[in-house]
Formats: C-alpha cells, sequence, structure tokens
C-alpha cells in the first residue's frame, strides 16, 4: 500500500515535469529555442534513430563503453585484490593509489589523444584508464569485507584454500563487486562521452556536443535522452541483481 | 584425580583420553621480541568430560584451544587428540564453536549448519536429514530457512553449536561462546549446553571468564596464570548431575567459585 502510493507519486511527478517541459516553451514561459517542447524533441528523437549516421554512432559508443568496460574491470579487480591480500604490495602501493585516484582524470585526456591519436584507442584507453581506479578501490573494500572470523571458522572445518576462496571469499564479496560493477559502469560511460565529446569524429558524444556548438536543440536533448535511457537501463539491472545477491546485508 | 597422575610411559588408550597435552608451551614473536604465551600445560582429558578452562584476558587460554583444533602450532611439547597429534583442523575429531556472530550471515540456518559436511561433499540429502537432525537437538526447528540476522545472539548460538557438532566429531572446543549474550539468556544456554552435552555425551572444552559459568557446567575446571599461561589449578568440581540453578545458592558451590577466584587473584 505505501509503495503503491511512493510508485504513484513518482508517477505523478514525472508526468508533471514532461508536462511542464511540453507546455512552458509553448506558451512562451521559457524560451522555445534553449528548450524546444517535450513533442518536437519526441520528434526529433524518432527521426534520428531512423537515421544511418545516429546508428553508427550508437554502435560505435557501445562498442567503446564495453570494450573499456572489459579492460578496466577485471584489471582494476586483480590489481585491487592483490593490493588488498598482498600485505608487502598493499603497504607499497596503496599510498600511492589514494593519491592517483583524488587526481581529476581528464586532466589525461591530452596525453591519450597523444599518444592514440584521435579514435577508438584514445576514447577506449582514456575510458579504460579512469574506470580501472575505480574498480581497483572498490575491490580493495570489497576484499576488506570479509571477516577474518569467517575465515577461521572455514578452516576449523578443514576447508581447503581453494574452498576457502569460493565458499567465503566469493559469497562475502559478491555483493559489494556488484555495487562495483554498477558504480564502475557510470565512470566508464562518463570516460568514453568525455573523451567523444572533447576530440572525436564518431559516437554519440561528439554528436550531442556538434549539435550543441550549431544550437541544433531538439537533437541534443534527444541524444541526451537516448544516452540516459542506456544509462538506467544498465544501472537498474545491475542494482536488482546487486539487491538479490546482497538479500542477507539486513 | 586419575586424571592427572598420567604420564608417558602409561599413555591410557585413545579411546578413553580424548585430549592429551604434555609439556606444551609456545613463544610468539612480536617484532624482534620472543614473547613467551604457554608455559609447561599439562592436561589429560578423559573422554566423555566437561572441561572448563578460566583465566584472565590474555592469558593464552583461546590460543591453547586453537592449537587443540589444529588451528595453530605450538612452539613445544606434544599435543595429542584422541591419541593422534593435531597439525591441521580434522573436523571429524573436533568440533569447534566461536565467539559470537561466527555464522556466515549470506548462509541460511540450515545451510549454516551443513556447511562443514558440504566441504566434504556429503550428498544432499544426507545433509539435510543431519542438519535437520542438529537443529531439532538445539531446539530450533523450524528455524531452518532464517538468516542469522533474523535470529537472537542465543539461537545464532544455538545454530553455532549445531554446527559444531553435525559432523559427529567426539571432542567439542567452545571459545568463550555464550559471552557476548546478557545474563539470563547466558544461563539458559549454559542449561541448555548441559542437556546437549549429555545425550550427545562428547568431550567438552570450554573456556571462560565466568567463574559461575565455570563452576556450573565443568566437571573438571582448570584455572591459567596471566600470560606467559601456565595451569595454576586444577579443581575436580563434585556436585552432582543433573546440574539445577539450585545448586548455586549451596556452600559448596560458593567455596568452589571462590576457591577459583582466589587462584586468579594470587596470581595477578
Amino acid at each position: 500500500m505505501q509503495r503503491g502510493l511512493q510508485t504513484l507519486i513518482r508517477l505523478a511527478l514525472l508526468a508533471l515535469v514532461l508536462g511542464l517541459w511540453e507546455v512552458l516553451p509553448r506558451i512562451g514561459a521559457v524560451n522555445p529555442m534553449l528548450l524546444p517542447p517535450l513533442s518536437d524533441v519526441a520528434t526529433t528523437l524518432w527521426g534520428l534513430l531512423g537515421r544511418a549516421n545516429v546508428r553508427e554512432a550508437i554502435a560505435v559508443t557501445t562498442l567503446e563503453v564495453i570494450t573499456a568496460f572489459a579492460i578496466a574491470v577485471p584489471l582494476g579487480a586483480a590489481a585491487g585484490i592483490l593490493l588488498a591480500e598482498n600485505e608487502y604490495l598493499g603497504a607499497i602501493f596503496k599510498p600511492m593509489l589514494f593519491y592517483v585516484f583524488s587526481i581529476p582524470k581528464s586532466i589525461f585526456l591530452p596525453l591519450f589523444i597523444l599518444a592514440f591519436g584521435i579514435g577508438f584507442g584514445q576514447k577506449v584507453g582514456y575510458a579504460a584508464f579512469t574506470t580501472t581506479f575505480v574498480v581497483m578501490m572498490s575491490a580493495t573494500a570489497a576484499v576488506e569485507s570479509v571477516r577474518g572470523d569467517y575465515i577461521l571458522v572455514a578452516r576449523s572445518f578443514g576447508a581447503t584454500p581453494a574452498q576457502i576462496i569460493w565458499r567465503i571469499y566469493v559469497p562475502c564479496m559478491m555483493p559489494v563487486l556488484l555495487e562495483t560493477l554498477r558504480i564502475s559502469m557510470i565512470f566508464n560511460f562518463t570516460g568514453v562521452m568525455i573523451a567523444e565529446m572533447y576530440a572525436s569524429r564518431t559516437g554519440i558524444g561528439h554528436l550531442i556536443s556538434n549539435w550543441g556548438e550549431n544550437f541544433q536543440l531538439p537533437q541534443l536533448f534527444a541524444g541526451i535522452i537516448i544516452l540516459s535511457a542506456v544509462a538506467i537501463a544498465f544501472n537498474e539491472t545491475v542494482r536488482r541483481l546487486e539487491a538479490r545477491v546482497g538479500a542477507w546485508r539486513q | 584425580m586419575a586424571a592427572v597422575s598420567m604420564n608417558g610411559s602409561a599413555r591410557a588408550p585413545a579411546s578413553d583420553i580424548a585430549l592429551e597435552v604434555r609439556g606444551l608451551s609456545h613463544v610468539y614473536e612480536a617484532g624482534d621480541r620472543a614473547v613467551p604465551a604457554l608455559q609447561d600445560i599439562d592436561m589429560s582429558v578423559r573422554a566423555g568430560r566437561f572441561i572448563v578452562i578460566v583465566g584472565p584476558s590474555g592469558c593464552g587460554k583461546t590460543s591453547l584451544l586453537m592449537m587443540m583444533a589444529g588451528l595453530r602450532a605450538h612452539s613445544a611439547g606434544t599435543l595429542l587428540c584422541q591419541g593422534r597429534p593435531i597439525p591441521t583442523p580434522d573436523p571429524t575429531r573436533v568440533g569447534v564453536v566461536f565467539q559470537e556472530a561466527s555464522l556466515f550471515p549470506w548462509l541460511t540456518t540450515l545451510d549454516n549448519i551443513e556447511f562443514p559436511l558440504s566441504l566434504r561433499g556429503v550428498p544432499a540429502e544426507e545433509r539435510r536429514r543431519r542438519a535437520e537432525a542438529m537443529l531439532s537437538l538445539v531446539g530450533l526447528k523450524g528455524f531452518g530457512a532464517r538468516y542469522p540476522h533474523e535470529l537472537s545472539g542465543g539461537m545464532k548460538q544455538r545454530v553455532s553449536i549445531a554446527r559444531g557438532l553435525v559432523q559427529d566429531p567426539p571432542v567439542l572446543l567452545m571459545d568463550e561462546p555464550f559471552a557476548a549474550l546478557d545474563e539470563q539468556t547466558r544461563m539458559t544456554m549454559g542449561h541448555e549446553l548441559l542437556r546437549i552435552w549429555s545425550t550427545t555425551s562428547k568431550t567438552v572444552v570450554f573456556i571462560t571468564h565466568s567463574l559461575t559459568e565455570a563452576v556450573y557446567l565443568a566437571d573438571e575446571v582448570y584455572v591459567m596464570s596471566p600470560r606467559p599461561g601456565r595451569i595454576i589449578d586444577h579443581i575436580e568440581i563434585t556436585l552432582p548431575r543433573p546440574r539445577t540453578y539450585e545448586m548455586m545458592a549451596t556452600d559448596v558451590f560458593g567455596r568452589l567459585r571462590e576457591r577459583i577466584w582466589q587462584q586468579i587473584r594470587h596470581a595477578q
């Protein structure tokens, strides 16, 4: 009952925002050049999805996002787990990791352009670079969430090292790891977008940046809607999984 | 006290002596210092006895228990469980019940109890059957599907006991299992433990800070000194069984408790 009411309020708010988006530019309360009415944006969006160059841009961006993610997640997870498990390496590298983590990664983008040229390599490289740090930090936290008592208990029942990994570490870390996956995808997506908007010839980020420069506001908003939809869909999928796997965490 | 007069040449058959500790010492390294933790521990525990070890914090009693469980090495001396050394954990000989909250929070009560069996690849059906049996032994029938965070402190420790017993080991080691419980629950759990013990005829080694708990539960109490931990007294608790709450008010109970207290106090 309570939840139903909450959903109802949320839907009402959404309808209100969309309604205002349609009405305010139409009655001239907001400059329609800056905020085109929702129906115009929707028409543009439909038209854009049918265009070959937009479809290609979506395909390019998707491939970049997936590639960067596929590089950053195993790399960051392996490095993070190694730093958390190996006291010696941890002592040396953990403080350095915190220093580097605090630096805004976008200032390294020009270096990636110089190293890879403008294109796939530069965008994937930059996004993977920013994401690796996030995954590393979270993976370290995930390992540290495994309490020593659990391992001692498992050992007392004769668990082998492999059993300790599969029966203790994995289930204990799984909710944190999924959370890592979700958050690192946000960083990963942002990385690709920044790289595309900064210097690129293809991709959704490049199109959005162009539309902005040419004052094509309906296209710009349509692009924002496409990207938001993709990002929210991924985030919610992982979050569902996270809630199911982590039900035991009170 | 026949149990104390054993020596190396006249070793009793393994079936009679569940645990034997002779001249056990342990020294651990802290930085470049060698810290003596345990010194010349001698214990001889007959099968089926309820042994309680008391001593001040940091006296090494938990270390001693971990050694009996095969979880920690010792520097010198002999430690035999069922007549054989125990260099690594052997759940078929020794079950362990830890302090609070050692249940795995991601497993249900039944899965927690089955955990030791599943490590050894016992078939699912048999696992479930044995876990269910343990669950009713500890009085938690019907709680199998609950997660640990849905159980009270006392219930969690019942599950811990069930998990420690599920492989049917002859020896059960318990490291301050009720220390985190409130006084009332603690008394009830002590009583419950005695009931479980009397139906399973296990050898129990139980560590506690509570002198009342020690006298109430034990056949024999070993008193340990502060670090380096030594056995400074070994007391036979002559109170009849089954033990009742009323016994706590008797003179005998008071004198036994007082004797342990004096030993601990003077050893400081």
